[in-house]
């Protein structure tokens, strides 16, 4: 019997697991934009709420925040609700029984959701900005800032759900996190307004890189040391495949 | 034979601790951390706080914890039941559903009393405050956390659908911690979301309760009064006609 490997084949099964996850996800499209608006969109608006004036330069680092808040959104609850939900209904076990590469399979979902992350980041962005009237200075570096986070959010959502692998604990950790992220994450603020123990925190962790790379790509002058956060961002994205690759072949 | 009403009342207490053994300090829990993190959190968005804002934070958190567990938790609760398929057997125990309301409003209210402290000690220690409580906060409290609990029930008896509850309920969340002034001034909102909360529960509530903790901000607290009654007893009459109706 011949085992057909070979990048052709890798392709092939790339290009049939990208419409088998698309035409699974369907469904969840709307519903995974809206929850994007609500949190990115939604929280710009409600802190102007709480903050009351807002001078031009706050409400300049609100508005190039909120994309950071909807791509986290994205990674953090769509993608992990996702991924649990397929444990729960065994879908998982069905995938890794399909005859296409394992990485194949998870390529396409990365891809899928990655690409599904970008609408609702640019809404938000769109939706924020209009509510300040503000006038974004959007460059060309946009394109990559948007795809990396977004990327980095889903594999880290994804390798963080697999790993765990149980649902509800996977689900409790994600409420909690979810908080965490929407009130103590220096993306709304500046980090230096943070205790140092947890700014040290953020320097390890994603989330602040995420801010500042998407912040660089939408306003002039407000992000410095760019490079670094975009070596974070492929770390952490490199560290999430590694665990995936890990989980993946394991079962 | 006939349990009586208090009887019946202190049977649901005990039955409602016991059911929600596992729910309980969890929710307490996270009623605290929404609490003090959140009286922490925002913080952190000022530069340099104004009092004032740290008064309306301070003193408007504590109206989250009071109506999370009613308003959010029961539906949910609810709704999980209607899905599991107990809730006919809870709606049928012999006891009179007025006794079961009260009994978790009991409940709802032991749960949010540490959350309420803690947010109200934190904030004030982290924004040096001086609070001016009066005993008002007392009545101002058990009628919120009272308005709470008939709204959650309203919606938990009223919408039948497992899914709308739901919804419902998760929308009433960002309503009230973003689209209410509770821990801000309405002045802050833009006109029309001001006049349209005039008439909604959460600013007044807040109102209340501000008024039993600092003196000389709250304003036209009799109004406020009115409005959360009225909305309490709104919320009691679709709960009464919702229960009435499956017999």
């Amino acid at each position: 019997m011949n085992v057909r490997r070979g990048p052709g084949y890798w392709a092939a099964s790339y290009a049939a697991m990208l419409r088998f996850d698309l035409a699974a996800q369907r469904n969840w499209l709307p519903m995974f934009a809206l929850m994007q608006i609500l949190f990115g969109a939604g929280m710009a608006i409600i802190y102007g709420f709480y903050i009351g004036h807002l001078p031009a330069d706050a409400a300049l680092f609100i508005v190039s925040g909120a994309p950071a808040l909807a791509v986290l959104t994205a990674g953090l609850i769509g993608v992990v609700m996702m991924v649990t939900e397929r444990q729960q209904a065994g879908t998982w076990d069905f995938i890794w029984s399909l005859p296409a590469p394992r990485s194949a399979a998870v390529a396409s979902t990365f891809t899928v959701f990655t690409l599904l992350g970008v609408p609702g980041i640019v809404a938000t962005l769109a939706l924020a900005a209009w509510r300040y009237g503000l006038t974004l200075t959007v460059t060309p570096m946009v394109v990559p800032a948007l795809l990396l986070s977004s990327l980095m959010a889903t594999s880290v959502g994804f390798a963080m759900a697999q790993l765990i692998a149980r649902p509800v604990l996977t689900n409790a950790i994600v409420n909690a996190l979810i908080f965490v992220v929407l009130v103590f994450s220096p993306v709304q603020f500046p980090i230096s307004r943070l205790p140092l123990w947890l700014a040290d925190v953020h320097r390890v962790l994603p989330i602040y890189y995420l801010g500042q790379v998407l912040r660089a790509s939408v306003t002039r002058g407000l992000v410095s040391n760019l490079a670094l956060s975009y070596a974070m961002l492929a770390a952490w994205t490199a560290a999430a495949w590694v665990a995936t690759a890990w989980v993946v072949r394991r079962r | 034979m006939a349990t009586t009403w208090p009887r019946a009342y202190w049977r649901m207490v005990a039955w409602d601790l016991a059911d929600f053994r596992l729910h309980l300090p969890v929710l307490s829990a996270v009623l605290i951390l929404q609490g003090a993190g959140f009286a922490l959190g925002i913080g952190l968005l000022f530069s340099d706080m104004p009092e004032a804002a740290a008064v309306f934070v301070v003193t408007g958190v504590p109206v989250m914890n009071l109506i999370t567990a009613g308003l959010i938790f029961e539906p949910q609760l609810v709704a999980e039941q209607r899905t599991r398929g107990s809730y006919e057997f809870l709606q049928s125990l012999p006891v009179p559903r007025s006794a079961a309301a009260l009994a978790w409003y009991t409940v709802a209210l032991a749960t949010a009393a540490p959350a309420v402290a803690l947010t109200l000690v934190t904030g004030v220690a982290r924004y040096h405050l001086h609070l001016t409580v009066t005993p008002m906060v007392v009545p101002a409290m058990l009628l919120t956390c009272l308005a709470g609990v008939l709204l959650g029930l309203a919606i938990a008896h009223g919408v039948t659908m497992p899914m709308a509850a739901m919804l419902a309920s998760t929308t009433l969340i960002f309503v009230m911690f973003g689209f209410s002034p509770v821990a801000f001034p309405a002045a802050q909102l833009p006109g029309w979301l001001a006049a349209v909360n005039e008439w909604l529960p959460f600013g007044s509530m807040a109102t209340i309760v501000r008024a039993g903790l600092v003196t000389g901000v709250a304003s036209d607290v009799p109004r406020a009064y009115l409005v959360v009654a009225a909305w309490a007893a709104g919320a009691a009459l679709v709960v009464a006609w919702a229960q009435g109706r499956r017999g």
